[in-house]
């Protein structure tokens, strides 16, 4: 049973493996959607959104950490502004992290395209809310 | 009136009464003289008889002939008690010496108390030869000699106050570019002697890097009529290095242009090295705070990664039914468990460069310290066949904390093999040097390097890796600027993409 049926495919983008385990598991357990992807740094992600063989795969909804080796969180929105208009698919982001610090919250909430902030850990009901509001 | 006395006048011998009857006879030599404002006066050496013309009189606010005719009486009651002996001495030194006699002294006036007056006089002899009488003149100078006094006092406290603030002024001829040192200015710049200045000499006394200023200052003063206001670090003429401050003004003729420049030099030597040492005090501890605050920040985040991730886990082991499952989540909960204590060891890492900052400092050998370091990696080097070139021969020495410098080698050893290029061996180099009294350290290495525009602000942060390394955890440098800056110094990076790195650390 899906609840949200328009949210066919999620997108992790996270270097803490076991907070990827817990989402995953937890998406698999409520079947909120049936796709996942998952990426360990904001690089990997850029590199798959902007793959023109991925066109069909394009997530929904991007679940964003900050911090991140290679390219973080940050760096990652300022490319994704950049390749947005190409996606020809409207992608929800929101950033998750267990940063508390203002800076970070005020810096998200300043860039359009992210959605809303979410401290870590993530609730299975504040999983549901971001799903109804993406769809 | 006194008796008649003869004496020579010139060449002219001529008998007459007093000189007072000969002064009021002769009209037009009495009213040329009485319009003059100058008094004449008469005395006699032998006796005291004395006579004072009507001016005379006039100046002194009596009526001609209400001033007793004795010269007892003019020293007891109308001259100044204090200047008295003064002028017995300019009498005596008169007769034996013939030095002129032309002194200032004050006399008491009828309504207006005490006033200055010049009084001059001659000494002349009689018929016998000796010197019988004396005739003179006095001249009201009070308003100048107030006038004087003032600027005397004035000078006095001018120089007294120059004295305490170490301060002087200078005055430069725009022309001829000659520059005048008041007595002030050439005390702060030591020098021994009065004598001008040509602008490049005056220039010279102070330091490289402050000339520069200096100069601009001038030809903005000289041709903008600009003035300026600068603190600068002067070498005296006896070598001694001290901080000034100096003030140009430019005075500006009718057409606009500045044909003289004066101003001040001031020794501000003691005040300023005092707001410098505070002034560093201050960065020292805002550095401090800043660097508690990051570790504060630090100490929440990492924490509170994982016990978000503990709270997830418990959350979702209540949620799984499976015991498939159920052991999946216990692991994480092991694995987290794991992680925290492993992050409490890294933030006790820090807490212990913050205590250990307190440990004394040592002469250590950075020959010894790099060896140390390298054999502790002994296998890794041969493994990654790099070679490592040391040269601490311009700074072999350095006074600092033994389990920093250890640390220091170390993390940037292990750093740079970690980061080597995969088509190439790597190349260590390591130097020390000094300059400007500070010890630098540079590590250079041909490894991956980094890109500093997008990573160079959270190179030395806690938990930032950029590569993808699995030994990468981002804690080495975070604590090698740790060290490096709890101990003042500072820590640069130089780096590009596939050449190669270089550390530049200001270790003291």
């Amino acid at each position: 049973m899906t609840i949200v049926k328009s949210i066919n495919t999620v997108c992790l983008v996270d270097d803490d493996e076991i907070y990827i385990y817990g989402i995953k598991k937890l998406i698999e357990l409520k079947q909120l959607c049936p796709n996942l992807i998952e990426f360990r740094n904001g690089k990997d992600a850029i590199d798959f959104l902007i793959n023109p063989d991925n066109t069909e795969e394009l997530p929904d909804v991007i679940f964003l950490d900050i911090s991140m080796p290679i390219m973080d969180g940050w760096d990652f929105m300022e490319s994704f502004s950049q390749i947005k208009p190409n996606l020809g698919k409207k992608i929800t982001i929101y950033m998750v992290s267990s940063s508390i610090n203002d800076d970070d919250i005020n810096r998200a909430k300043n860039i359009s395209d992210i959605s809303d902030y979410v401290v870590k850990p993530i609730t299975y009901d504040k999983l549901l809310e971001l799903f109804r509001l993406a769809a | 009136m006194p008796d008649k006395i003869y004496t020579n006048i010139g060449d002219n011998q001529v008998g007459f009464d007093t000189l007072a009857d000969h002064y009021l006879i002769n009209k037009p030599l009495y009213k040329l003289i009485e319009s003059t404002n100058t008094g004449i006066w008469e005395r006699s050496i032998t006796t005291n008889d004395a006579w004072w013309s009507p001016k005379f009189c006039e100046l002194l606010g009596y009526n001609y002939g209400e001033i007793e005719t004795n010269y007892l009486f003019f020293l007891n009651k109308i001259v100044h008690p204090n200047d008295v002996e003064m002028i017995y001495t300019a009498f005596q030194s008169h007769l034996k010496n013939q030095t002129p006699y032309k002194i200032e002294y004050r006399l008491l006036t009828k309504n207006q108390g005490y006033r200055w007056f010049e009084v001059s006089g001659k000494a002349w002899p009689d018929h016998t030869g000796q010197l019988a009488r004396m005739i003179g003149a006095i001249v009201d100078i009070d308003a100048k000699k107030h006038i004087e006094i003032n600027l005397r006092r004035s000078e006095f406290l001018l120089r007294e106050n120059n004295k305490i603030a170490h301060i002087g002024g200078w005055e430069m001829d725009v022309e001829t570019r000659e520059i005048f040192f008041s007595k002030e200015v050439n005390e702060i710049f030591e020098l021994d002697s009065d004598r001008i200045f040509d602008l490049p000499t005056a220039i010279n006394f102070f330091e490289p890097g402050y000339r520069e200023l200096i100069v601009e200052a001038i030809d903005n003063a000289i041709e903008h009529c600009k003035a300026y206001d600068l603190e600068l670090i002067l070498k005296t003429a006896k070598d001694n290095i001290i901080w000034v401050r100096t003030k140009g003004v430019p005075v500006v003729d009718e057409h606009g242009h500045c044909v003289t420049l004066r101003g001040i030099f001031q020794n501000i030597n003691d005040t300023k090295i005092k707001e410098l040492d505070l002034h560093n005090s201050l960065n020292l501890l805002s550095d401090q705070n800043k660097r508690l605050q990051n570790f504060a920040h630090i100490v929440s985040h990492n924490l509170r990664s994982h016990t978000g991730n503990l709270q997830f886990m418990v959350n979702l082991f209540e949620e799984v039914t499976a015991p498939a499952d159920q052991k999946e989540v216990f692991n994480n909960i092991r694995s987290i468990s794991e992680s925290l204590a492993n992050t409490i060891d890294h933030l006790n890492q820090i807490v212990k460069i913050q205590t250990e900052i307190n440990n004394e400092k040592k002469e250590l050998y950075f020959k010894d310290f790099f060896n140390n370091s390298l054999n502790a990696i002994e296998n890794n080097i041969a493994e990654t066949g790099a070679t490592v070139n040391v040269d601490f021969s311009a700074c072999p020495v350095v006074n600092y904390v033994p389990a920093y410098l250890e640390s220091i080698f170390l993390n940037l050893l292990t750093n740079a093999l970690k980061y080597r290029h995969p088509d190439r061996k790597p190349q260590i180099s390591c130097k020390t040097y000094l300059e400007l009294g500070h010890t630098y350290l540079t590590f250079a290495d041909n490894g991956l390097g980094i890109d500093l525009k997008k990573h160079g602000d959270k190179l030395f942060g806690m938990y930032k890796t950029f590569h993808k390394n699995a030994n990468a955890k981002g804690i080495g440098l975070f604590i090698t600027r740790n060290q490096v800056e709890s101990l003042g110094g500072t820590i640069k990076v130089e780096s590009t993409v596939n050449v190669g790195t270089t550390f530049i650390i200001k270790l003291i």
